[in-house]
């Protein structure tokens, strides 16, 4: 049944209110290896889902799915050394909400009705809005604020443009279910004007989850308040969730033939999400509010690629899962520099080299591969979707999109040398301890990145060209 | 003869006059909740065949929208005795003023659309847009938090009124769903409200200004 993948985080994360610490440590990465293995299961045997007209397995579903398992299960058990290393008041809510963001999540990602969709995606927000409060400061109260409010309201108008691609249904005079599936498959007969209306609420809807800029205010304030491995969490794969639904509704735009008008309007908004991290990037202060622009300036190359679509989706794609590997990679790295130096400040971190050599080998190795350098995965990913661009006749784009990328290399750069290599302070303690719970599962993501730009399963690759294929993308 | 639905819509349009121009935040949360029960109310005059199904869920959205979220929003703001004035950005009477003139392009915009629910009551989609306008004004003029979320409840109104008049084919079990997902977020935004009360002592959003850039 494929409703078990949300069913049992949901029901192990209800009852974790009730149970005392050391059970709950033990329930949440039990939780995670037991997801993972369903969500493998899910990948091998497709299986049916109890309620057909709600959920569905669908590529990009899947793929979203396994990236979110893995990631939690690595993230659960860096928790399980994370709070030891530094108490978390009200330890049961933490670790209750942080299985109901895995439960809303995962139904997010094999919801196939659209209002199921959108049902989950603002679950993800209510479940995850506590987390980003875990430590009760006047900031943390702050970003919650924003965070719920803004994307609350952000998704409200996604709800507006679900309702009115079920009107698109009726205008068009087409019988229909209202899921993403049905509406692919009967696209041709949908009245345009309704599509695209509704597509422009769902890209705004979403895209504010997103992070996508203009409406990605709340992005940086929730992901430098909360703590790391919720900010990895956020970063990794909340914002996938939210793609998930701007994607599914490229696919119904292009089974109808409206790609030309979905796709510059992805175009321009992923653009503008690029600049606008460049911007913000090279004047940051806060390594983990740096972190967080990072993530925008990468859903913002996501959108761009899906906007170009073809080929471009294609690399839209590998984007998604690198990034997610790679970014959750960093912020757990940053938790580990905050725990150790106490200080968000990206000029009171320095000489991480020689203080904390594991740490920077993690956080500089997930600076080249963020920045797109080989061999890990992103990189390939920005090449594909730049070729394509160029390819498709989108000089001025590509041109802003290399600028801007390069601008943000300058500022990642320098700040993360500025951290890595310059002389510490005397006054400094000469090391930050290292904790080796603390640190394999960065290692593990930034590998895993590495192998799949190098060997990808044949089972994998083929998802991924189903997924991309929906939008023309593909071989 | 006057349809009921008229007098509903009208109602609620009323509603959204009285919101822009309520300095005292109990008026305000009264007005939004009486506004949650007139919109719920709607469906049911819509001549689809009142099945017992869509009597339920109504008399449940009815009880959420209209009773459990201004409630909730009370308590959690009557414990700790709040300054109980608005503080607008944009004044009450330029608010009234500014709402007569969204009704009135709302009721230009609604020509321009074909809605299936025209037939019972031309006032549905003017009263479903203006709605709209009315919630997203409210979180951007008002400076205290408790507008805002009473502003974010009043874009929903609009958008389930939305909803009623182009479209029936929402299944009640999502339509619940989605309140349900409302309910949970207006809970949890009380429960900030709190905490923000507690730890600035006011409920002013110019105090959450120190995260920038």
């Amino acid at each position: 049944m494929l409703e078990m993948i949300f069913l049992v985080p949901f029901i192990i994360g209800i009852t974790a209110f009730f149970l005392p610490r050391t059970i709950n440590r033990l329930l949440l990465v039990l939780t995670g290896m037991v997801h993972l293995f369903l969500s493998v299961a899910i990948w091998v045997n497709s299986p049916a889902a109890f309620f057909p007209a709600f959920f569905a397995v669908s590529p990009e579903g899947t793929l979203s799915l396994l990236v979110i398992s893995l990631l939690f299960f690595l993230i659960s058990v860096y928790t399980l050394t994370y709070i030891k290393e530094t108490p978390i008041p009200k330890e049961k809510i933490f670790i209750g909400f942080l299985l109901l963001f895995l439960s809303t999540m995962s139904m997010a990602t094999l919801s196939d009705h659209i209002m199921v969709l959108w049902i989950a995606i603002e679950a993800t927000t209510l479940a995850s809005a506590p987390l980003i409060y875990t430590h009760h400061t006047v900031s943390a109260l702050e970003a919650t604020w924003k965070y719920v409010l803004i994307c609350s309201v952000g998704i409200a108008m996604a709800l507006l443009g679900s309702i009115l691609l079920s009107v698109s249904l009726d205008a068009g005079k087409v019988n229909a279910a209202i899921s993403f599936s049905g509406l692919v498959a009967v696209a041709q007969s949908l009245d345009p004007r309704w599509l695209k209306a509704g597509f422009v609420f769902i890209l705004v809807g979403y895209g504010t989850k997103m992070g996508l800029a203009p409406m990605h205010t709340w992005l940086p304030d929730a992901h430098s308040e909360a703590p790391s491995p919720v900010s990895a969490l956020l970063s990794g794969v909340l914002l996938n969730c939210a793609y998930l639904g701007i994607f599914k509704t490229s696919k119904i735009m292009h089974a109808a033939g409206l790609s030309d008008f979905s796709g510059p309007i992805l175009i321009i908004f992923g653009l503008i999400s690029i600049i606008g991290a460049a911007t913000f990037i090279l004047r940051q202060t806060e390594y983990k509010r740096m972190l967080a622009y990072s993530s925008i300036e990468n859903m913002g190359i996501i959108a761009v690629g899906t906007g170009i679509g073809g080929f471009a989706a294609y690399g839209a794609i590998i984007c998604l899962i690198h990034h997610s590997l790679i970014k959750s990679s960093l912020f757990l790295t940053s938790g580990n520099i905050l725990l150790g130096s106490g200080t968000r400040l990206i000029e009171k971190v320095n000489g991480l080299a020689n203080r904390a050599p594991k740490n920077f080998v993690a956080f500089f190795g997930g600076f080249i591969a963020i920045s797109g350098f080989p061999p890990f995965g992103l990189f390939l990913g920005k090449v594909i979707i730049l070729i394509t661009a160029l390819k498709a006749g989108h000089f001025i784009a590509a041109g802003i999109f290399i600028f801007s990328l390069c601008v943000i290399f300058a500022g990642l750069a320098n700040s993360v040398m500025r951290m890595s290599f310059h002389p510490a302070d005397p006054s400094l303690p000469k090391n930050i301890p290292e904790h080796i719970g603390l640190l394999w599962p960065q290692y593990t993501l930034l590998a895993a990145s590495i192998i799949l730009c190098f060997w990808m399963p044949a089972s994998l690759q083929e998802t991924l060209v189903q997924a991309a294929s929906t939008i023309g993308g593909g071989f | 003869m006057i349809h009921p639905v008229d007098t509903m819509l009208a109602l609620a349009l009323l509603s959204i006059l009285f919101s822009f121009g309520s300095s005292r935040l109990p008026s305000l949360i009264k007005v939004v909740g009486f506004q949650g029960i007139v919109v719920c109310i709607v469906p049911l005059f819509l001549g689809h065949g009142l099945s017992p199904e869509s009597v339920v869920f109504s008399i449940a959205a009815l009880c959420i929208r209209g009773i459990l979220i201004p409630v909730c929003i009370y308590v959690a703001i009557r414990k700790a005795a709040i300054t109980r004035e608005v503080k607008p950005i944009v004044g009450f009477h330029a608010s009234i003023f500014f709402g007569l003139i969204l009704m009135v392009g709302a009721t230009m915009a609604s020509h321009r659309f074909d809605v299936a629910a025209d037939h019972i009551s031309r006032l549905f989609l003017p009263t479903a847009i203006s709605l709209l306008g009315a919630g997203m004004f409210l979180l951007m003029a008002r400076r205290n938090a408790i507008a805002m979320v009473l502003g974010y409840m009043v874009l929903e109104n609009g958008i389930y009124l939305v909803g009623c008049a182009f479209s029936q084919r929402v299944s009640h079990i999502t339509e619940f769903g989605i309140l349900l997902d409302i309910l949970a977020g207006v809970m949890i935004m009380a429960v900030i409200l709190r905490n923000m009360k507690t730890t600035f002592n006011d409920l002013d959003t110019d105090r959450l200004r120190t995260l920038k850039e």
